[in-house]
């Protein structure tokens, strides 16, 4: 009976885990539609075909949303302010993350590039690219 | 399907209750039965919508109202739908009495944050998002609106007066409502002197934690004989939903299930935006009119921001919306706010809305989100 049941390769927790440890950025990528996404599914989101293989995500993009973050939720009471960010990674995809290095609008620009960093604490870090020489 | 009436609706002041929810839904919901012209044991069920009863540490709080309304052996059930609760649980009633499976049914939403702190009520709207994959990245739902408007802003050419001159309307319309949290009109300059929250939204850019209770009674049109208020007919019912996480939008310029729903409403209404007199819609941040009078097919994208600056949708405008004040000032007691559009809804039509009337009460439209678009109502509503 359990085999009627679909097996996944990871629990969520050991997703967020990857992050925290800056390892890896888990997601999926679907092999009828070609979707990349960064949330945890059994079927494609967008297609609805069980066609979801588990794909290690790119580790740099650029900002294509954010705000900066005054008023935070109590897991991140001590970070603030900080940005959260959508990212479009470079090698398909978007993931969304916190940038607690960056503390104010005139930090961050809509297109900057990003790269994922261990963190401190679960969820995805990012920080900004070092400008070109 | 069975042409289905609101018959009755109430709402008590929504701000701070020193009642409980679960006392506070009993009374609108007797408030909204007796108005109706039924009696509580008409009722076939009783559709209840109370997201964070946990924070009162209550749950399974429909059996409780039920007994408290004498109507024990009424079948009762939950509906959770974020801040779209209150009107999911109207769909739910709309389908049983349409559908001929009872009578009458009665829809209540109720909540109650006020005796937490800010941070924890944060906290807790910040749970409907999806927690693993966005509160756990930092988000709350403020930021996440933020977010939209800054890909907004970024898209179209706006000017923060243009979401400030929603704020204003609505604390406008709200001094006129005695429902409403806020009863005090705030100017331009408040609007541009409060902090910022998550840019770019500022403080008067956001509703606020409310408690509050409101009812709904539905009931068959062939029931009823002669209604004791101007009933509603339930035009349209309709439900959408659509990918919850940002991430996987490609597109931020809206919310996918306000769009899908409007859609599926206008069709079964057989109506037309333009057939629309005035709108209740989910401002839970200014930015979230902005999306929504583009997504419902009242403005053509990137054009809705000025429309309050305007004055199109001053309650005496070409498109009214949100007499009631809105979440931003009526407030958003968040499984009370479906079922509080509706009453709102009731009382334009039953010419009980002064100082904020509408010109014409023809044909209304309430729309209510759950989250940031993970769900979808709209309802369209009519004179007889």
């Amino acid at each position: 009976m359990d085999d009627a049941i679909p097996s996944a390769s990871h629990t969520v927790d050991e997703w967020i885990h990857g992050y925290e440890e800056g390892e890896i950025l888990r997601g999926f990528r679907c092999t009828h539609c070609s979707l990349i996404t960064a949330t945890w599914g059994l079927a494609c989101p967008r297609c609805g075909q069980r066609t979801l293989e588990e794909h290690t995500l790119g580790r740099t993009g650029r900002v294509v949303a954010f705000t900066i973050l005054n008023v935070p939720g109590d897991e991140f009471l001590n970070d603030a302010p900080y940005a959260y960010v959508v990212v479009e990674l470079d090698a398909g995809g978007r993931i969304t993350g916190w940038m607690p290095s960056v503390k104010s609008v005139d930090d961050l620009t809509i297109h900057q590039r990003v790269h994922f960093v261990p963190g401190y604490k679960p969820g995805v870090q990012f920080a900004k690219d070092a400008p070109p020489e | 399907m069975r042409e289905t009436w609101v018959v009755g609706a109430a709402s008590n002041r929504f701000g701070k209750m020193k009642e409980s929810g679960r006392e506070a839904a009993t009374r609108v919901a007797l408030a909204a039965i007796e108005q109706s012209g039924l009696q509580a044991k008409d009722l076939g069920y009783t559709f209840v919508s109370n997201c964070f009863g946990i924070a009162e540490h209550q749950a399974h709080v429909g059996p409780l109202i039920n007994g408290g309304l004498g109507i024990p052996d009424v079948p009762s059930c939950t509906i959770e739908s974020a801040c779209s609760s209150s009107s999911a649980a109207l769909h739910e009633a709309f389908v049983q009495v349409a559908g001929g499976f009872v009578d009458a049914a009665l829809v209540v939403g109720a909540e109650k944050l006020s005796h937490l702190d800010t941070l924890a009520a944060t906290s807790y709207f910040a749970i409907a998002a999806d927690y693993p994959f966005e509160t756990k990245n930092g988000a709350t739902f403020p930021s996440l609106y933020a977010t939209l408007a800054n890909a907004y802003q970024s898209t179209y050419p706006t000017k923060p007066e243009m979401f400030g001159a929603i704020a204003v309307r609505d604390h406008e319309n709200a001094a006129h409502n005695p429902h409403a949290h806020f009863q005090k009109p705030i100017s331009m300059d408040t609007y541009l002197a409060s902090p910022v929250i998550a840019s770019p939204l500022r403080l008067y850019d956001c509703c606020p934690f409310s408690d509050g209770a409101a009812a709904v009674v539905v009931a068959a049109k062939e029931r009823i004989g002669t209604p004791k208020s101007e009933p509603l007919v339930i035009r349209a019912s309709a439900r959408a939903g659509s990918i919850t996480e940002m991430q996987d939008r490609p597109d931020l310029l809206g919310l996918p299930a306000t769009r899908t729903a409007a859609a599926k409403a206008f069709r079964q209404a057989h109506l037309e935006p333009k057939d629309i007199d005035f709108v209740e819609l989910h401002d839970c941040f200014t930015i979230a009119e902005v999306l929504a009078l583009e997504d419902l097919g009242f403005f053509p994208r990137g054009t809705a921001a000025p429309a309050a600056l305007e004055g199109v949708t001053a309650h005496d405008g070409k498109l009214p919306v949100n007499p009631s004040g809105g979440l931003k000032a009526k407030g958003h007691p968040v499984s009370a706010t479906g079922a509080s559009q509706v009453v709102e809804i009731f009382e334009q039509f039953n010419g009980r809305a002064q100082g904020r009337e509408v010109p014409k009460t023809e044909v209304a439209l309430a729309h209510n989100v759950g989250a940031t678009g993970g769900s979808c109502s709209v309802h369209i509503f009519s004179r007889r």
